[in-house]
């Protein structure tokens, strides 16, 4: 492992801040942990602790369901509000990912601090429009999508915040793995809004394409305005193939990779359409 | 650094480098029944209870144990007075060659502490950490069961 010389327990998001921008490069804030081990960075020497400044809520706003970073995927997969939130799915993939003591390990923090191309949470809270709370002395509120494409050094992760106007929407996650406990081949997460058996919003989100996680505006539009049916989902899931980017590694090749996408969509439109009856 | 972790319920003060992992700074000063086995918290071996929730000891780094309270098989249960899920674990041929078993035992107590009467489903899924090489994993199920009906009768905890 690389030399990591300094151990920082922040009392406060600006202490934090400070301490960072005091520090400079060698500077980083810690989630859980679990990637830090595994994947050192060895210009890191100042670790910044974030287990003292209160990032551990769920709360319930105006504007949504707020989670701090240093929330845990076992405890967003326990609570009671979020299960409640677009059917489940993020309660679900929070309960069932990595396993149970890396679930107690990971936090929303870390998962959207290192984006790693195989990880499951950040494009299922990219389908579901969460938006991400940043902190460099002042608080920023930006849609993930963004901030997973533009990236934003030196921020502090506050938190994520799930939009109120998708509680009654229905989120979706399908992943394709050769274990239950293996990374994705392809994640495939959606959020599916509807009104009189019409569709009228649709994120769609590819991830372990082998690339990061991606939306698919284009999939959305081939859905929005069209009936809620699995001949809908099947459409346009002879379409995805042609659009979602794909790629090859030594887990899969593109082809393989081009057929689950078919069969992501498949799944989404029984999904989908079995939650609608 | 100095940190102070209270561990099985005595609190230690240790000195740690700011990079050391939980499990190496037990083990050094130790405690031996937490195993080191994959180094990447893929095998559940090394698992303890971090204020009662299990997490790989060999990726939390030490210093974020600082002031927290974290507890090892011997915390469980020792061999004079052991646990209903150590007794179970022996009692159902759970223990084979028994390298895994003290991170098994340690999630399940993290599991019946929380669900005192958990289905087959939740077992497995509690227990998903946790590898075993000899295979015993229907007997680990059976054991936790059985402990859980003997703590739900009043067994000592």
């Amino acid at each position: 492992m690389g030399k990591i010389s300094e151990f920082y327990y922040a009392t406060s998001p600006q202490d934090a801040v400070n301490k960072a921008k005091q520090t400079g490069a060698g500077a980083a804030y810690l989630g859980g942990g679990v990637e830090l081990v595994l994947r050192r960075n060895p210009e890191v020497a100042t670790l910044i602790d974030l287990s003292h400044c209160n990032l551990d809520f769920i709360n319930v706003t105006h504007e949504g369901i707020e989670i701090g970073s240093q929330v845990t995927l076992t405890t967003i997969s326990k609570n009671a509000v979020v299960k409640e939130y677009a059917g489940g799915s993020l309660t679900y993939l929070a309960g069932h990912i990595a396993h149970n003591n890396l679930r107690d390990m990971i936090t929303v923090g870390g998962v959207i601090g290192r984006n790693q191309p195989w990880n499951d949470v950040v494009p299922h809270l990219i389908a579901l429009d969460a938006r991400v709370l940043l902190f460099d002395g002042t608080d920023h509120l930006v849609p993930l999508a963004e901030y997973i494409e533009a990236k934003h050094p030196g921020m502090l992760i506050k938190g994520v915040i799930l939009p109120a106007e998708n509680k009654t929407a229905r989120g979706s996650l399908w992943r394709f793995t050769r274990t239950r406990q293996d990374i994705s081949l392809l994640h495939c997460s959606a959020l599916i809004a509807g009104d009189h058996n019409m569709i009228t919003k649709a994120n769609i989100v590819f991830a372990g394409r082998p690339a990061h996680a991606a939306l698919y505006p284009r999939l959305s539009e081939e859905l929005v305005g069209r009936p809620l049916t699995k001949e809908t989902f099947e459409r346009v899931a002879e379409l995805a193939p042609d659009i979602v980017e794909v790629g090859s590694d030594l887990r899969a090749s593109g082809e393989f990779r081009h057929a689950l996408v078919r069969a992501a969509l498949i799944n989404l439109g029984e999904h989908m359409t079995e939650v609608a009856q | 650094m100095k940190i102070t972790i209270t561990v099985n319920l005595i609190e230690r003060s240790f000195d740690v480098q700011p990079d050391d992992v939980l499990l190496d700074v037990l083990r050094r000063e130790g405690y031996l029944e937490v195993k080191g086995s994959c180094h990447a918290g893929d095998c559940g071996a090394c698992t303890v209870l971090l204020d009662g929730r299990p997490v790989a000891s060999c990726l939390t780094l030490a210093a974020k144990a600082n002031g927290h309270a974290v507890t090892t098989v011997r915390g469980i249960g020792t061999e004079l007075h052991p646990h209903p899920l150590q007794e179970a674990f022996v009692k159902n041929g759970a223990v084979q060659c028994g390298y895994c078993i003290p991170g098994a035992i340690t999630s399940a107590k993290a599991l019946l502490d929380e669900n005192p009467d958990p289905t087959e489903e939740e077992i497995r899924l509690a227990m998903d950490s946790n590898y075993c090489r000899c295979s015993g994993y229907e007997q680990e199920v059976e054991a936790v069961l059985e402990a859980a009906e003997q703590l739900r009768k009043g067994g000592t905890k």
